[in-house]
């Protein structure tokens, strides 16, 4: 599913967090988006899920414009930096949930959310983990959940909030090429925000460049480190290549 | 009267006290010492007291305490103290999840205003959260004339006595939890959004279950409160025995009727229900406990993690 911001603008108090931001996004792309903390990342990622509205701007899915619609109607997948799984949840239930939840005339049998949940668990190689609970895996077998519990429901778009930020390296380099992986193969339209350009540039095909709420440049890999660049981007760059 | 309540860390929030003691270990006399402190002091305020008021019950034998059960009065005053806290309690518990909910989720114009008026039964004599129905529905209170010609009674009667029980209990509820759930934050209720979850189903499978117990801890304080209310209730209540007496009334009054044996059975009862509140409070917290160390255990087993490179 293609995304496209206009002149996005949020603001929290008198702090602009995200400012005049437009953005188009193809179906199938994987787009990182880069920049220092607070540089209004991961606040146009929470907009685009629904979990915070936009002061003024509008967002499409598609043809669909949903900048009034709530975050239960675009359902776009959102995997959280803390995992945010259900603790009181056994791992099973946790990737049954949005199964459970859906309508009645939409939701699945018993026998069917099993099959699917099962799967998932096989895609995401922690098959035989379905009844423990969440503080009894690890830190990366937990982000895997995650993601097995937000494709659980088939979003049109996956959104990752620094999904690896909280792993160690040797984990952090594991799942990321095994994200890099799974896109090339389902082509789910993926945005992740990350401030570690290493990560940026190896797992994503586009990279927008943020700070002070405003894009500072996009492009492939090769185009952000070859193009032309303004101070900020030539500074941030710099940090750690 | 609050200062029993550990408001920072309330049971559901994880408890920091164990790996404190091991970290800060102290010599051992002073170990001694403050645990013979607390030990006396315990012994002298809480014990002595208790052991006194049953003693007092079973002072006259056996047959004196249980004849005071027979009494139509005092089965009455135990039925109005039922009544009182059944309405009470579950009205608080809605009260409390709402603003707890609406405290730790919103930010809006008067938060803090509505922060520090839910303390305000706390910080107020009981008498006066009595004395505000006084004058708001009686006789001669704002809504007094209407009250009567409407031929509504309130003050002297049992609603009289609900409102005020409610206003002393007040803040039981939405105190365990506010601070229980500003630590858990919002991110869960937030992927549960995500995943298509409406309001309805985010409070019933992600809010309720995770706030449980600071919520059961909560009501059961707002219980006890509830049943052992005396001086709010005293002054909305006209005091009739078989009519408007609560147990603790009633115990008053059979005091004053120089009825100590019975003054003591019905005091003895009230202890005893306060007993059950807290074994059904250490209880919620075992099996709590429990749970957790299930949990534990089946971290033995191996892990695909580990059997994986």
């Amino acid at each position: 599913m293609s995304i496209e911001i206009t002149s996005l603008t949020k603001s929290f108090g008198a702090f602009p967090a995200v400012n005049d931001v437009s953005l188009k996004i193809e179906t199938g792309e994987m787009v990182a988006f880069l920049g220092p903390s607070g540089s209004g990342k991961t606040t146009l990622l929470r907009l685009i899920a629904g979990l915070e509205f936009a002061d003024k701007g509008e967002i499409f899915f598609e043809e669909e414009n949903v900048t009034m619609k709530s975050a239960n109607e675009r359902k776009a997948g959102f995997v959280f930096q803390s995992y945010a799984l259900f603790n009181h949840m056994t791992i099973f239930e946790n990737i049954a949930f949005g199964l459970r939840v859906a309508p009645r005339a939409r939701r699945l049998t018993k026998e069917k959310i099993r099959e699917r949940v099962l799967s998932l668990l096989e895609t995401i190689q922690l098959s035989g983990l379905e009844n423990r609970f969440p503080v009894q895996l690890s830190g990366g077998q937990r982000q895997r959940i995650a993601f097995a519990r937000a494709l659980a429901v088939e979003p049109k778009v996956l959104l990752l909030d620094e999904p690896f930020g909280a792993l160690d390296a040797k984990v952090r380099r594991e799942l990321r090429t095994w994200l890099g992986e799974f896109h090339e193969r389902t082509r789910l339209t993926s945005l992740f925000v990350t401030h570690d350009q290493e990560e940026a540039f190896e797992v994503a095909n586009r990279v927008v460049i943020f700070d002070k709420g405003s894009i500072q440049k996009i492009g492939t890999p090769e185009e952000i480190r070859s193009g032309k660049s303004n101070a900020f981007v030539r500074d941030f760059l710099a940090l750690d290549i | 009267m609050a200062s029993f309540i550990d408001f920072r860390n309330p049971p559901g929030s994880d408890n920091r006290a164990d790996r404190l003691i091991r970290a800060t270990s102290e010599p051992l006399w002073m170990r001694r010492l403050l645990i013979g402190i607390v030990l006396a002091f315990f012994t002298l305020f809480l014990a002595l007291p208790l052991i006194v008021v049953f003693q007092g019950a079973l002072a006259k034998g056996l047959q004196t305490f249980l004849s005071a059960f027979t009494d139509r009065d005092i089965l009455h005053s135990v039925q109005i103290t039922m009544l009182v806290a059944v309405i009470a309690v579950p009205a608080n518990a809605v009260f409390g999840i709402a603003a707890a909910w609406a405290i730790t989720r919103f930010r809006f114009w008067g938060r803090a205003l509505l922060l520090a008026l839910i303390d305000l039964p706390l910080w107020v004599s009981p008498v006066i959260g009595g004395l505000i129905y006084v004058l708001l529905c009686g006789r001669r209170g704002y809504l007094g004339p209407w009250l009567q010609a409407h031929d509504i009674r309130i003050i002297f009667a049992l609603p009289g006595m609900v409102l005020a029980t409610t206003f002393v209990t007040f803040p039981f509820v939405a105190r365990s939890l506010i601070p229980l759930m500003e630590a858990q934050g919002c991110e869960e209720e937030e992927a549960a959004l995500t995943l298509g979850a409406g309001g309805f189903e985010i409070l019933r499978r992600i809010t309720l279950p995770k706030i449980r117990w600071g919520f059961f801890y909560g009501l059961i304080l707002c219980n006890a409160r509830a049943m052992g209310e005396f001086g709010a209730v005293s002054v909305v209540s006209a005091k009739i025995s078989g009519m408007t007496n609560t147990m603790p009334l009633e115990i008053e009054r059979l005091y004053n009727d120089y009825l100590f044996a019975s003054a003591f059975a019905v005091a003895s009862a009230l202890s005893l229900l306060a007993l059950l509140t807290l074994s059904l409070k250490s209880l919620a917290e075992w099996e709590n406990r429990r749970q957790f160390e299930a949990g534990q255990r089946s971290l033995l087993e191996p892990t695909i993690e580990t059997l994986l490179p």
